[in-house]
């Protein structure tokens, strides 16, 4: 654990350090610009609600990724498992008419189903046909992305718009607030508890880590893993979907074009960062959260474009990747200039 | 006649981006690097093509530069993929939000502008008419004034072909994806066949990039690439590598594409036409994977 965290902050640390040197480059103030970044997203309680709050979509679609790297299945398809699952939320959303403690929890539920259907095609497709998951989830997000765009500019176009969107989704189901933090990150809480309990406590998620390991010795111990890896793709498709339908119900209450932004993405390079440990994945996306959010305010303080923090973004990845690989190597060899000093010795 | 011919230009323009990445693509496959960050490489040939051409005023100096930024992300992976040993598909998805995050930020501090950028100085590449064919009916349409470009894609397939299938320097390559052990015991650098087939793959990427933002169209928008590489990735998986199937397959996706816009002509949603590619792939791993499952069975 702590060599982890040596290897993450630092990496955070060298990222940043690159980072101030190209806006000395470009002639703007490093300090003065990570100063707004993190005024914006840490300084003060309406800063960290919405901190929090961005970070729900890169926590849970990342969390779909590290539980499926980590159990096998190359799940690719977060940013269309999110995208279904944001338009079932929003289907559900303009036709139901229940109070909300019903609509809210039956909304939810609705993302879910849809992000788990979609990742249940690709694994459809991987069991009948042997077609292998990590191109047919990548070909299904593009498909999910144009078809959601039809959806929302033809049969659910908001009659009123100018640009393709669907009307704002009934009052009861929108996320409630309290004070200033939206009751979505409560969602991420527990969404995170539960996979966490279940990954680490479960025979389930022993059985997915086993097999995520080494399938044979898994196939050979007697755990049936076709079964293991339609039950993995289904969670984390329900995953990416609740994120979807999260971010929905807590922000624009419709659906609008680009409304799965980058996040499904970022969510991908947080589970390959935290090499798919659910409570690195977790920190992580507060960090992302913590650059995304504090952008807007580094953009109108310092006039840094907010696009840079996306550079930025993967050079942390790339940095803090390559630094845990090279301590890895080093601590191999001294440990094994030890064992070579203790046999001569 | 003329939505034939029509047909058949808008299939080798689809073509093209794919089929020069692709082959890119199968340079890495072929020395066992698993290599997705086509689409990276793709997207920042594109930004530079753009740039060259905008500020020198001329589209050799836009495919020069387009090469040299792929040629940048390539080197990108080779330090750390190759050099540090970082995991290939981890450095591929970082690399590929690095390349759609910087092309971003550079097309707002460069041209000040978000979202794309078109502009009457940025000269485009121009056609080919070759005397004497053109002027053969239907045939000559097809045959002459092409991009430039889509005459490149098809010399580098058969360059290709030659290199991998008939040179040392391709047994060597393949050698290095089937077995690395004996290619190293017989004295080869391993790592440096391997950096090399990232080199070619940069410049055939930074090749297709430049026919994306100089050829095909003539402006540069954000992540542009728009999958191709992917779908590249999916075509060379899907003939084992081959040059000759890869451009089959490439001009089967370009088909795909120019269907698409046929089909828009019929009043059926963009949003459907454009999905056309992304699921003749699907259709085509489909029976890929029969095959391979026959095959099997035998």
């Amino acid at each position: 654990m702590s060599k982890k965290l040596l290897s993450g902050l630092s990496g955070i640390l060298v990222a940043l350090i690159i980072g101030a040197i190209v806006m000395l480059g470009q002639g703007y103030n490093p300090i003065a610009t990570y100063g707004a970044l993190f005024k914006y997203s840490w300084g003060g309680l309406y800063p960290l609600a919405t901190m929090l709050k961005n970070s729900v979509p890169l926590v849970l679609t990342g969390l779909s990724a590290s539980v499926a790297f980590a159990s096998g299945p190359v799940n690719l398809g977060q940013p269309g498992q999110f995208l279904i699952g944001a338009l079932f939320a929003t289907v559900g959303g303009l036709y139901l008419d229940l109070p909300p403690v019903l609509m809210v929890p039956a909304l939810l539920l609705l993302s879910m189903l849809g992000g788990a259907l979609w990742s249940g095609v690709a694994a459809l497709l991987r069991r009948l046909f042997n077609m292998d998951e990590f191109i047919t989830t990548l070909m299904l997000n593009m498909i999910a992305d144009f078809f959601t765009y039809w959806a929302i500019s033809y049969p659910l176009f908001d009659r009123t718009a100018f640009s393709p969107m669907t009307p704002a989704i009934n009052r009861a189901g929108w996320m409630p607030v309290i004070g200033q933090f939206n009751t979505s990150v409560l969602v991420m809480v527990i969404a995170f508890v539960v996979i966490l309990f279940v990954f680490n406590r479960w025979t389930a998620g022993y059985e997915w880590r086993l097999t995520g390991q080494n399938s044979i010795f898994a196939r050979i111990g007697g755990i049936d893993i076709n079964k293991n890896y339609v039950t993995v793709m289904l969670v984390t498709g329900a995953l990416a979907g609740l994120a979807g339908g999260l971010v929905l119900m807590a922000g624009p209450h419709r659906f609008l074009k680009g409304l799965g932004a980058n996040y499904a993405w970022d969510g991908v390079m947080i589970a390959v960062v935290a090499n798919n440990g659910l409570i690195a994945t977790l920190l992580y996306g507060l960090f992302f959260s913590t650059l995304q959010t504090g952008a807007l305010g580094m953009e109108l303080i310092t006039a840094v474009p907010s696009e840079f923090i996306q550079v930025l973004q993967a050079v942390t990845v790339l940095v803090i990747v390559a630094g845990r690989e090279t301590i890895d190597i080093i601590v191999d060899r001294s440990v094994r200039r030890r064992k070579v000093r203790e046999r001569t010795a | 006649m003329n939505w034939f011919t029509g047909l058949i230009n808008g299939m080798l323009q689809g073509a093209t981006p794919i089929l020069l990445s692709a082959l890119g693509g199968t340079f890495t496959f072929y020395a066992g690097i698993f290599n997705i960050a086509m689409e990276g490489m793709m997207l920042a040939g594109a930004f530079f093509a753009v740039l060259g051409s905008y500020y020198f005023g001329s589209w050799l100096m836009g495919i020069l530069l387009a090469i040299l930024g792929s040629l940048l992300m390539a080197l990108v992976f080779i330090v750390f993929a190759v050099l540090i040993g970082v995991d290939e598909f981890v450095t591929g998805i970082a690399l590929n939000l690095f390349s759609l995050g910087a092309t971003t930020y550079m097309l707002r501090q460069i041209f000040n502008v978000k979202g794309g950028f078109s502009d009457p100085g940025i000269v485009s590449i121009p056609r080919i008419h070759i005397p004497l064919i053109r002027d053969i009916p239907v045939l000559g349409q097809i045959l002459s004034g092409q991009n430039l470009v889509v005459y490149l894609a098809v010399i580098a397939t058969v360059v290709s072909a030659f290199v991998i299938f008939r040179t040392r320097f391709g047994l060597r390559l393949r050698a290095a994806g089937y077995n690395a052990a004996s290619l190293s015991s017989s004295g080869v650098r391993t790592d440096r066949v391997r950096i090399y087939s990232l080199l070619i793959c940069g410049v055939l990427c930074g090749l297709a990039g430049a026919f994306l933002s100089l050829g095909y169209v003539t402006l540069f928008s954000e992540n542009m690439s728009a999958g191709r590489g992917w779908i590249s990735l999916a075509a060379v998986i899907l003939v084992n590598g081959n040059p000759w199937g890869i451009a089959l397959i490439s001009l089967l996706f370009g088909f795909t594409d120019g269907l698409g816009l046929l089909l828009q002509s019929y009043r059926i949603p963009s949003q459907f036409t454009s999905m056309v590619p992304y699921v003749a792939t699907l259709i085509a791993l489909f029976f890929y994977s029969i095959r391979a499952k026959k095959r099997a069975s035998v």
